[in-house]
């Protein structure tokens, strides 16, 4: 694989970029994989990239209906975060945390990791407790993390709105100081190209029409480019994910919602950090560009249609100018929504199914982007050893069924409210 | 400054209104009428911005919306606002405004080395670099480009305008006043129907503006002014200009930002800025016209190349030429008219037509006016960084492949037409399908999704023959399906000049051995060998395109560019452009002030607040209040130099000695009537109701069918089928849905009706030992001993003539009652308390105090029950009927919820009873263990238990059961705090409740 | 914004209802003996169609009535509105 770096660029500069090989081929598909995935968005490309890196599995099909990258991976508002309360989300992204620290060397492509913290607002000693909660639970987990008070988040972000002139006061904010953004398409090109260089066959507009199983056994799957034979499939299609449950005869304990999210035209640097206010939904940085990506709320009821209502955005704005009152004479450029699997505790789905050679990985809800890595990690070694690694042990299916639900939010089975 | 660009005779500015404004610092005259962009035109000023990536010279491109460059910093009236499009800001007197992106000066721009270095930057460059050593990225380049990034500057102060919104419905609504939109809104009209009728721009008319045709024997803009004039006066009709139909949304609801004031010096007292409508219509009519799109070619970014459209709207709307020596370079016919009209104007142009030849009516025309016409010829480049000074030319092959000899040109600007683009941003976020039309080569809408109908070019329509004629026909058509009315219009009489077919070609191409760069995204800088490159390297989906180039996402959204975009990749990919399909349009067409869509939720009005009836009588007392959800509670009542833990524990400690008195409006209030209230209070609580006698309260918890506790409260039997509820603040609502879900979703058969009653009743809560000898004072016609209110018993009596209810209930763990009486008295009520309180020695006491006397009675609130714990975990499982099936029941048989070692409420207390334990904090066996450290549980709240004088927490300890006695540490590391504490039972003071009996 | 009509108050815009959820889901009577997979099935189990969905509606700034809705999921079409105890056929 050609290598990037300064001096290739500069090399390929003199011959007018001529020289540039492409990112990932555009191969026909086989009739038999080892393993196939299904979504071509970051957790499948990420998955297929760990399963041949870790696992030494190169046999791999990863299947796209559109165009690779086109889900949440690219649509998405940059987070990067490993600020959880529970262990099982805790430790589980503070793992991502590491890979996305070194993604950028390990493969070779700059997915633009910057650690530039994120600040979650308190607005009251009631959620200053409940931050103390999470924020000490990290620490305990050995995840960077920092209570400020007042003066101090006016030190590190004084276009918050500090005047009198507010409804919810700032009483101070929980800092994850590790945490930050990463340039969200770049991230499914690197594992694209990666795992492609790797000899997994990426497999663009090809639409999974249907499965063969005999005997509760995976044995291959049919799509609009042909049957293939495959022994092991894993689900990675956040969003979609019920679509194809059905297909499989399942039922899962998820709801597809849309999440909107927006940015500002492009303006000079103001704000570094990634802020969220506490007394609603409402997040924002500012990206390289200079544009202000802000997100939100669930347009609040099952939608597949990546269409949002301006209602849900106005509300979200609001908090916004709450929070920065400078937003208010800036204009909106772009919106778009997502569609996601929002899981019944509001924690993901990483595991093996009633069906040998199934595997699931969904319930992303909103945090699917940064669990990029993790999930694709311990995806891999689930399907690789047919058994959950020790960090996806905790999202298990059967724990709607038990009881062992990792509910961070406490909000319960009405997904709609975020 | 003479405005030497300016011409005498012709425009529809206003020649008796001078205006001065100043640019760059630089003083400059325009006439009111003017935008910012012509009146810097007038003066001969092209160069106004930087562009984002390679910061080339910038200066005006279009006339309108879809302007790629003229950005600038605005100020007016004290303010600043940035990103502002020059071509859409009308001048007034005073305006200021300055380049951006740009340092030192737009004239003189370090970043422009970029420029210099654009081989070394091609699309997507910072993908491949910058990797290197690892920590450079965050520390050292991303600055940098962050740095060099963005457009203008942020205000840091608060925006001092009003942004309003309104709510209209109407019959048809029509976006844009062109040839089509008052066609259609005139017919319709007419025929009694209800019709809104926006335009984005300061005048009506659109293209008719313009275009040189007759109708009914009048001008154009005659003819359109008539018809305003006349929509105008008929009251069935609202017509507005500055409004821009920005998003289509589901089931027929649009919207529209008003630009009310935005046009002069400054807004009037109580005048918005900017307004909103959100308009639900029956019918809707695009009539959003068409944007010219450019040719490719060398340089093509240079200022003075500019639309011909643009060019021919500076002439005839703002009397300015944007050059004395035009070249215009065309595809079509549409060019013509702009060459005609400098020559009108005594300005020779010459014409570049890359088609062989053209006999049309207006090519005849400009041929007899002596226009010099070169067929078959392109501009190979433009010549000049900040200003076109010439342009190569060149005859080209008959396949456009090959150029011929090239030949420079002395002109001083370019005017580019590469046919038309019809705007199908509102079909298309309608959710209807496009489909690419190939006479024009452009997408037009295809079927209707929504109730909309897509009239005149912007449905691809050209001649306004036939656009005057659908457009009347269906005016008419849709405004009979509603109105029933049957008054049609004459179509009237339209004489306009043919046109010839455009040639299908979009770009130059590059003559051998020069690199020009050939720009499609202006402002982005996305040129053609940027996405040659993308495509090469594999990007091949159009969304990849656009992502890995950023074609089209600068803040003009591609108006100018994503077509050619698409031409090109159908080129490289041999792929016909419909195959290659477009991106998805998106909601705001234009970028819209995010100030308007918030509008007046704005500083304290961003959430509503809500006070009691007694919170001036709080206010009036020193009290410090807290939000508690959007309620205002008095958190403490401040003596003297009281900080919040002095103020609060003097208020605890006198509760607990003698009375204090709290005002407990907040709590959620349900009446719940009916035959079955009974049985439904049964399965709706986890303990029993049936028994309940009147004139009895009693503490229930009700669960979520998860089994996770919801709320918790009292509820009194008032009378046999009549119930009164309480709820927590926080839950209110949540509750009040969620019975009536169950009895009008899962039990209808259930004769029980639910109301809210939050706001009908205040209430105060009076607790401690002498709380009885003060109520006996209160309601001295009722009997309030032990016999005659026991505990959890309930009375209706008379407070000095006003009516009130006595609940004998308790939330401190002492002797205590709530008394409610109707919201208007509660101020009423609450002035007796305290006035006849003073002979008990009552203090009022806030949140804080009560929370005080919760925690040390091992009492549970939100902070435990908060979404994820069952009945056991807080100590309620006593309460949870083994007899009988409630809401949530069977979810208590889950495996996880009946494990040996699950969590459960204990108390916890320092061992060396002196230090506070943070809430939040986590209970470990091994302060120094390694990380991840298991956490046993967590520390939910604390206080300074006033009965035992010395801090005291409650926590949710994993087998909290068995850990009475146990030693361990309650770690806060955020704290830094490190304390060794003792578990105990949560009951800390008088466990056995006889206090509440007493 | 959605403009959904309340069986009993008429065509309202979205921002005066609270959405409920599948409607189809259905609560096991009460003090009946069911398995632990029937009543996660209540709880838990959704099917999430892409298409047509029955899903509950609050009136909440309204008659404060739960309706239930049909309503395409990829379009936001809907086709018919109902009371709570209507049957939808």
């Amino acid at each position: 694989m050609q290598k990037y770096s300064f001096l290739s660029l500069i090399k390929n500069a003199f011959s007018g970029h001529k020289g540039w090989e492409v990112a990932w081929k555009d191969p026909t598909p086989k009739k038999e994989y080892d393993v196939v995935i299904i979504g071509g968005g970051g957790h499948g490309l990420a998955t297929a990239y760990y399963l041949a890196k870790e696992h030494k599995i190169t046999n791999i099909a990863v299947i796209e209906k559109g165009w690779i990258g086109g889900g949440n991976v690219g649509r998405n508002t940059t987070i990067i975060r490993s600020n959880y309360m529970h262990d099982e989300n805790g430790l589980f992204y503070e793992k991502g945390m590491d890979l996305w620290r070194s993604m950028s060397q390990d493969l070779n492509f700059n997915i633009m990791f910057s650690p530039r913290g994120i600040i979650n607002l308190a607005h009251s000693d009631a959620q200053m407790n409940a931050y103390a909660r999470r924020g000490n639970s990290m620490r305990l987990n050995g995840i960077d993390a920092v209570l400020l008070d007042r003066e101090e988040v006016k030190k590190k972000v004084p276009v918050l709105d500090f005047s009198d002139n507010v409804r919810f006061p700032i009483f101070g904010a929980l800092m994850q100081p590790s945490a930050g953004t990463a340039r969200h398409d770049a991230v499914a090109w690197g594992y694209a190209r990666q795992a492609d260089s790797m000899g997994v066959d990426i497999i663009q507009h090809c639409e999974v029409t249907g499965f063969d199983i005999s005997n509760g056994k995976m044995k291959g799957i049919k799509t609009s480019r042909g049957d293939i034979k495959t022994k092991k499939v894993g689900l990675c299609v956040a969003g979609s994910t019920s679509i194809l449950a059905e297909m499989l005869n399942m039922t899962l304990p998820i709801e597809t919602h849309l999440l909107q999210a927006c940015v500002s035209e492009p303006i000079k640097p103001i704000l570094d950090h990634v802020v969220t206010f506490g007394a609603g939904h409402f997040y924002c940085s500012q990206s390289d560009k200079g544009e202000m990506v802000m997100g939100g709320d669930l347009d609040g009821y099952n939608s597949y249609a990546q269409r949002g209502n301006l209602p849900t955005l106005q509300h979200v704005l609001t908090e916004g100018i709450a929070m920065f009152p400078f937003l208010s004479k800036l204009n909106m450029l772009r919106t778009w929504g997502g569609i996601m699997d929002m899981s019944m505790d509001g924690s993901p789905i990483i595991d093996k199914t009633h069906i040998a050679g199934l595997y699931l990985n969904c319930g992303w809800c909103y945090g699917g982007f940064k669990a990029t890595p993790a999930s694709g990690f311990t995806f891999a070694h689930t399907i690789a050893q047919d058994r959950v690694h020790e960090l996806n042990a905790g999202f298990r299916l059967d724990r709607f069924s038990t009881g062992h639900l990792i509910d961070e939010k406490g909000l319960g089975t009405k997904t709609w409210i975020s | 400054m003479v405005q030497s660009y300016r011409l005498d005779k012709i425009g529809l500015v206003n020649r008796e209104k001078k205006l001065s404004f100043k640019f760059n610092g630089k003083k400059y005259f325009g006439y009111e009428g003017d935008t910012l962009a012509s009146a810097l035109i007038a003066n001969g000023v092209h160069l106004v911005g930087r562009s984002f990536k390679y910061h080339r010279p910038r200066g005006f491109f279009g006339a309108g919306v879809d302007e790629p460059y003229a950005i600038v910093q605005l100020y007016r009236n004290g303010e600043t606002e940035p990103n502002v499009r020059a071509t859409e800001q009308e001048l007034f007197e005073g305006l200021e405004a300055k380049s951006v992106n740009c340092w030192p000066s737009v004239n003189f721009d370090i970043g422009a080395i970029n420029n210099f270095l654009n081989i070394f930057l091609p699309a997507g460059f910072y993908y491949k670099t910058f990797m290197w050593p690892r920590s450079f990225w965050y520390r050292i380049y991303e600055p940098f480009i962050r740095k060099a990034a963005g457009f203008g500057v942020a205000s840091k102060e608060h925006d001092k305008e009003r942004y309003e919104h309104k709510y209209e419905y109407c019959d048809l609504l029509i976006a844009g006043s062109g040839p089509s939109g008052l066609a259609s809104a005139y017919a319709a009209a007419k025929n009694g129907a209800r019709v809104i009728l926006a335009e984005d721009k300061p005048r009506f008319g659109g293209s008719l503006l313009t275009s040189d045709v007759s109708i009914n024997n009048q001008s154009g803009k005659e003819w359109a002014d008539n018809i305003i004039t006349e929509l105008k006066g008929m009251t069935n009709v609202t017509v507005k200009n500055r409004a821009q139909i920005f998003g289509y949304y589901d089931h027929n609801m649009l919207v529209m930002s008003e630009r009310v004031t935005d046009h002069l010096p400054k807004s009037e007292e109580f005048t918005p800025k900017q307004r909103l409508w959100y308009i639900r219509a029956k019918q809707v009519v695009i009539s959003s016209g068409s944007i010219e799109r450019p040719i490719v070619f060398g340089n093509n970014d240079t200022p003075g190349v500019v639309l011909a459209s643009a060019a021919k709207e500076y002439m005839k709307v703002y009397g300015v030429l944007v050059g004395k020596k035009p070249i215009v370079f065309t595809n079509n016919d549409s060019a013509y008219e702009t060459a005609i009209e400098f020559k009108k104007n005594n300005i020779n142009p010459i014409v570049l037509d890359s088609r062989q030849d053209s006999n049309s009516e207006i090519i005849k025309e400009a041929k007899s006016l002596g226009i010099d016409i070169k067929f078959s010829h392109v501009v190979v480049a433009a010549k000049g960084y900040k200003k076109v000074k010439s342009c190569d030319i060149a005859e080209i092959s008959e396949d456009k492949q090959n150029l011929n000899q090239i030949k420079n040109i002395e002109c001083d600007c370019i005017c580019v037409s590469g046919f038309w683009t019809p705007t199908i941003h509102l079909a298309s976020q309608s959710g209807g399908k496009t489909k690419f039309k190939e006479e024009i080569d452009a997408f037009v809408p295809d079927k209707s999704k929504q109730k909309e109908v897509t009239l005149g070019s912007a449905n691809g329509v050209f001649t306004l023959e036939e656009t005057l004629k659908t457009s009347f026909d269906k005016g008419f058509e849709l405004s009979k399906e509603i109105t029933n009315n049957n008054n049609s219009q004459q179509i009237p009489k339209v004489s306009e000049k043919k046109h010839s077919k455009h040639d299908k070609f979009w770009c130059v191409p590059l003559p051998k051995g020069k690199k020009y760069k050939r720009f499609l995204d202006f402002q982005n800088d996305v040129a053609v060998s940027d996405i040659e490159l993308a495509i090469r390297e594999g990007y091949r989906s159009i969304e990849h395109v656009k992502r890995y180039t950023t074609l089209g996402m600068a803040t003009d959204q591609g108006k100018t560019s994503n077509l050619n975009g698409l031409q090109l990749v159908s080129n490289i990919e041999n792929k016909v452009v419909p195959a290659v399909g477009h991106t998805t349009f998106r909601p705001p067409y234009t970028p819209i002030s995010i100030g308007a869509i918030v509008g007046r939720e704005i500083g304290k009005h961003s959430k509503p607040t809500r006070k009691s009836p007694m919170h001036n009588w709080h206010k009036k007392n020193n009290a410090v209040f807290v939000d508690a959800g959007v309620w205002l509670r008095p958190r403490y009542y401040k003596r003297g130099n009281e900080g919040l833990f002095e103020a609060s524990k003097r208020e605890a400690e006198n509760v607990r000695k003698n009375v204090g008195v709290c005002d407990v409006t907040t709590l959620g209030k349900i009446d719940i009537k009916g035959p079955n209230a009974a049985e439904f209070l049964n399965r709706v609580y986890t303990n029993a109701w049936l028994k309940l006698p009147v004139g009895k309260a009693r503490y229930g918890v009700m669960l979520r069918e998860d089994g996770i506790v919801m709320d918790d409260g009292t509820t009194t039997r008032i009378s046999e089928h009549h119930y009164h509820m309480t709820t927590t603040t926080a839950q209110a609502a949540n509750v009040l849905s969620h019975l009536e879900y169950y009895l009008q979703l899962v039990w209808p058969e259930l004769d029980v009706n639910v109301v809210s009653t939050t706001e009908q009743w205040a209430g105060a809560a009076i607790a401690g030992p002498k709380s009885r000898d003060l109520l006996q004072k209160l309601f001295s016609d009722t009997d309030v001993s032990n016999e005659g209110l026991p505990f959890m018993g309930f009375v209706e009596a008379n407070l000095f003539g006003v009516n009130a209810r006595i609940f004998r209930i308790s939330f401190s763990g002492e002797l205590a009652y709530e008394v409610n009486v109707e919201s208007d008295n509660g101020n009423f009520m609450w002035e007796k308390i305290i006035e006849i309180g003073k002979d008990f020695d009552l203090q009022p006491y806030g949140t804080e105090a009560l929370s005080t006397l919760r925690i040390e009675m091992g009492h549970v609130a939100g902070s435990e029950l908060d979404g994820r714990t069952i009945p056991y975990d807080t100590g309620l499982d006593g309460l949870v009927s083994k007899k009988k099936d409630f809401i949530g029941k069977r979810s208590l048989l889950k495996k996880a919820y009946n494990e040996k070692d699950r969590q459960r409420l204990v108390g916890v207390v320092p061992l060396d009873k002196k230090t506070s334990i943070p809430e939040g904090s986590h209970l470990v066996k091994d302060p120094k263990g390694k990380l991840p450290n298991p956490k046993l549980g967590h520390i939910s709240a604390s206080c300074w238990s006033v009965e035992h004088n010395n801090p005291f927490s409650l926590a949710i300890l994993k087998d909290g059961k068995n850990m009475i006695g146990s030693k361990l540490y309650a770690m806060s590391p955020l704290k830094n705090k490190t304390i060794a504490v003792e578990i105990v039972s949560s009951h800390y003071v008088d466990p056995k409740g006889e206090r509440v009996r007493s | 914004m959605l403009y959904i009509k309340c069986p009993h108050c008429g065509l309202r815009s979205q921002n005066e209802f609270a959405y409920g959820g599948d409607a189809s889901v259905k609560r096991p009577e009460l003090n009946k003996e069911i398995s632990d997979q029937e009543w996660d099935e209540f709880v838990y189990l959704r099917k999430s169609p892409r298409g047509k969905h029955l899903e509950l509606w609050h009136h909440v700034s309204g008659c404060r009535q739960w309706i239930k809705v049909l309503r395409d999921t990829s379009t936001h079409e809907i086709f018919n509105t109902y009371k709570s105890e209507e049957k939808v056929g």
